[in-house]
């Protein structure tokens, strides 16, 4: 067996090749690390509210035994206990007209973005939690910012699980904005925890593709080698090995790196790795794919920017996508990124069980990529 | 070693090779020698099974094996070597030397540790300072890369080891230095060797010389009998001749001794003449009774390279004639 000596050449090849290995083990890092500190510690308060209450008898600030008991512990808490909420201006409204003015300068505080929710309490808010009936609550955000709205629904759960604990509430919040209704506090890194769906995936196809996809044009040596006994699969076999192993390492590496930054993941921390590796082995199926395909390195270049440019335009992410034809469909899902940031939304900020039509595409796309690798490589006419 | 018979290669309408026969022995240095196109490398690559077998026919053998058969492939390709043009296609400039050992020897599935003693044997032959061994090949001289190359398609201990133009690229001195540590390997390693070259030079060390035409081999033999094949065993006579042009040059030709004139420089020619002693100074009577002025005059063996400028020239004569006589 060849492949040994084979596999420690790719190795060879990849530690000579430094830059490529900076951006594969570095860029990830630096932006973990930016990601990371702009969430801080939980000092800085991230949102601004305005909170409205309609109960009748609002006597906040001096706590008598009343009706309103819950609309106040829910304000205290949104003003002194959250990491991540900061209360603007709070509105008592016991009549439409009270709660019209109210809602007018709320209004205008989030056109101006001087807030970032509007909290409505409605007049029944108090006595439902104390009859242990779910409790209404009505918020409002700036729809013009999409990347904001998830933020903000995911802090706005901070202070309700805060509020649930302080009053022993068994009963569930319904929510007039209802998304999803999370039990466990991840706020503490919402920024990063946030950008993780879609940076990381990213990074991984961005870098591991970088890595292949010169890993056959590049290489001189390689049509010589088809005078000796080697056979050619042997060749793309050890290419594939040598760079899942550096790829391995790198999502190792981001795991490590993400956690210690407090990756807050709801769900199975092992898919959470696990739908990494199978995104950095998509990308290097990817990368040999290019190379295979490519001529030349510099056409190799050219290939790696386009694909990239489509993976990220057709991911989902960037433009809202929703192709009624089938074949369009196909070929959005065999870019890696469209069912990379479901998956790990799904198991981060959901702590949903890894979609199972997501993976089908994403390994899919990569038998695609690394069988088609493979028959071009076959009928590639190598000279010496 | 290598037995070829009735060789033809087509690539479609493309009659690329006609009819070759030879017969390499165990240790013979051949050079195979052609302009462009001739069909040097196409030959080589038959022979190292890179060539479908659909594309040729003929009975070929390799180390007694035939590359028509595909199951033979893996082990001619194991008992032959090959050293490419271009180190950039034969090295891996981001390895050490001791490292490309290793890649190359896990391609021909042969123990390490053995391989790297061998290489390092040969690293010695051919002079490769102890201090690059471990040092990227990147580093390297050109004439050190070219060695290392050399070395590289030896490792395995391959009976038959063939070279593209190992000399060319290389400034004059050093081509003499890698033809004698060839010939030093080939003393040592007792390996057939087959190179294809342009420099004629290189016949110095060839046991026998393969001239190409356009598909077709010409001649194939030592250097020395094709050179004494030539008119009084390959004596030369140059002139070097005052006011020299093509007018000149005819008038010249019509001294029935000549068997060929070549024009060698700008004022100069050479001449080849049966009965070489008797006609020379026949000659020189013809053309000092003509008028014509001899600056200088010299004898010699005819070299290689006027060898196979005189043997080309005579083919195309022959197939100009041929063409002349089917026009008519
Ligand atoms: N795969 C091929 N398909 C078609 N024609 C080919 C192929 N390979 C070689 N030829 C033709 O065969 C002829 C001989 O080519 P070959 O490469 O053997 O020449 P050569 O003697 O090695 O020349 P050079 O000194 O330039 O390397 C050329 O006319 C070339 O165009
Ligand atoms: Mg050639």
């Amino acid at each position: 067996m060849y492949l040994g000596g084979l596999v420690r050449k790719e190795f060879g090849r990849i530690r000579s090749n430094k830059r490529t290995l900076l951006l594969l083990f570095v860029i990830p890092i630096i932006l973990i690390v930016v990601f990371g500190l702009t969430t801080g510690v939980g000092i800085t308060k991230l949102f601004t509210s305005a909170i409205i209450t309609c109960d009748d008898m609002p006597t906040y600030d001096d706590f008598p035994n009343n009706s309103s008991k819950y609309d106040d512990t829910f304000i205290s808490i949104m003003q002194y206990n959250t990491s991540s909420w900061d209360l603007y201006r709070y509105y008592n409204a016991t009549n439409s007209e009270e709660y019209d003015n109210a809602y007018h300068n709320c209004y205008n505080f989030l056109k101006n973005g001087d807030i970032h929710i509007i909290i409505i309490l409605p007049a029944n808010f108090s006595e439902s939690v104390e009859n242990k009936i779910s409790p209404v609550l009505i918020y409002y955000i700036d729809g013009s910012d999409l990347a904001a709205i998830t933020a903000i629904e995911v802090a706005i759960q901070e202070p309700i699980a805060l509020f649930r604990a302080e009053t022993d509430m068994i009963a569930n919040f319904t929510m007039m904005v209802p998304y999803l209704e999370f039990d466990v506090p991840f706020w503490e890194s919402a920024i990063l925890n946030y950008a993780i769906p879609i940076i990381l995936p990213i990074i991984i196809l961005g870098t591991t593709i970088n890595l292949t996809s010169l890993s056959i044009v590049a290489e001189g040596p390689l049509p010589r080698m088809l005078v000796t006994p080697t056979a050619k699969r042997e060749i793309i076999l050890s290419k594939l090995i040598a760079n899942s192993v550096i790829m391995m390492l790198q999502s190792t590496e981001i795991f490590i790196m993400i956690s210690f930054f407090g990756l807050y993941s709801l769900g199975s921390l092992f898919y959470f790795f696990l739908v990494l590796l199978m995104i950095g082995f998509c990308g290097i199926c990817i990368g040999l794919f290019i190379s295979t395909l490519s001529p030349t390195e510099q056409s190799a270049n050219q290939m790696y920017l386009i694909m990239f440019i489509m993976i990220i335009l057709f991911s989902g992410s960037v433009l809202p996508l929703n192709a009624d034809l089938q074949g369009v469909q196909i070929f959005i899902n065999l870019l890696p990124l469209s069912n990379a940031v479901p998956l790990i939304t799904d198991i981060t900020l959901k702590g949903l069980f890894p979609n199972l039509e997501n993976l089908f595409w994403l390994n899919l796309s990569s038998l695609i990529y690394i069988i088609l690798a493979y028959i071009i490589y076959m009928f590639k006419k190598l000279e010496v | 070693m290598v037995n070829v018979e009735n060789l033809n290669v087509k690539f479609g309408e493309n009659h690329v090779i006609h009819d070759v026969n030879f017969i390499v022995n165990q240790g013979e240095i051949i050079g195979l020698f052609g302009i462009s196109g001739a069909g040097k490398t196409t030959i080589v690559r038959v022979l190292t099974c890179q060539i479908e077998k659909k594309h040729w026919t003929g009975n070929v053998k390799v180390t007694d094996l035939s590359p028509a058969k595909k199951t033979n492939h893996s082990l001619i390709l194991t008992n032959i070597g090959y050293v490419p043009q271009l180190e950039l296609l034969n090295l891996y400039f981001d390895l050490s030397p001791i490292d490309n050992v290793e890649v190359f020897t896990s391609t021909y599935g042969k123990n390490k540790k053995e391989a790297i003693k061998i290489a390092k044997s040969l690293f010695k032959i051919l002079d490769l300072p102890e201090d690059t061994w471990n040092k990227r090949v990147k580093h390297m001289s050109g004439g050190e890369k070219k060695r290392l190359s050399m070395a590289i398609g030896l490792i395995h201990r391959p009976s038959v080891l063939f070279l593209d133009e190992p000399t060319t690229g290389v400034d004059a001195s050093k081509r003499y230095d890698i033809l004698t540590y060839l010939k030093k390997l080939n003393q040592t390693l007792n390996t057939t060797m087959f190179i294809i070259t342009h420099d004629l030079e290189s016949a110095l060390i060839c046991d026998k010389a393969a001239i190409l035409r356009e598909g077709k081999l010409l001649e194939f033999d030592t250097p020395q009998k094709l050179i004494s094949s030539l008119p009084s065993k390959g004596l030369v006579a140059r002139f070097t001749v005052e006011h020299l042009n093509e007018k000149l040059i005819d008038y010249i030709k019509k001294f029935s001794a000549i068997k060929t004139l070549l024009r060698v420089g700008n004022e100069e020619i050479e001449v080849l003449m049966d009965d070489f002693e008797e006609n020379l100074p026949k000659l020189i009577q013809y053309m000092i009774d003509n008028n014509i002025k001899i600056n200088s005059m010299s004898k010699d063996f005819a070299s290689f390279r006027r060898y196979f400028q005189i043997r080309i020239q005579e083919e195309e004569e022959k197939e100009k004639k041929f063409k002349d006589s089917e026009g008519d």
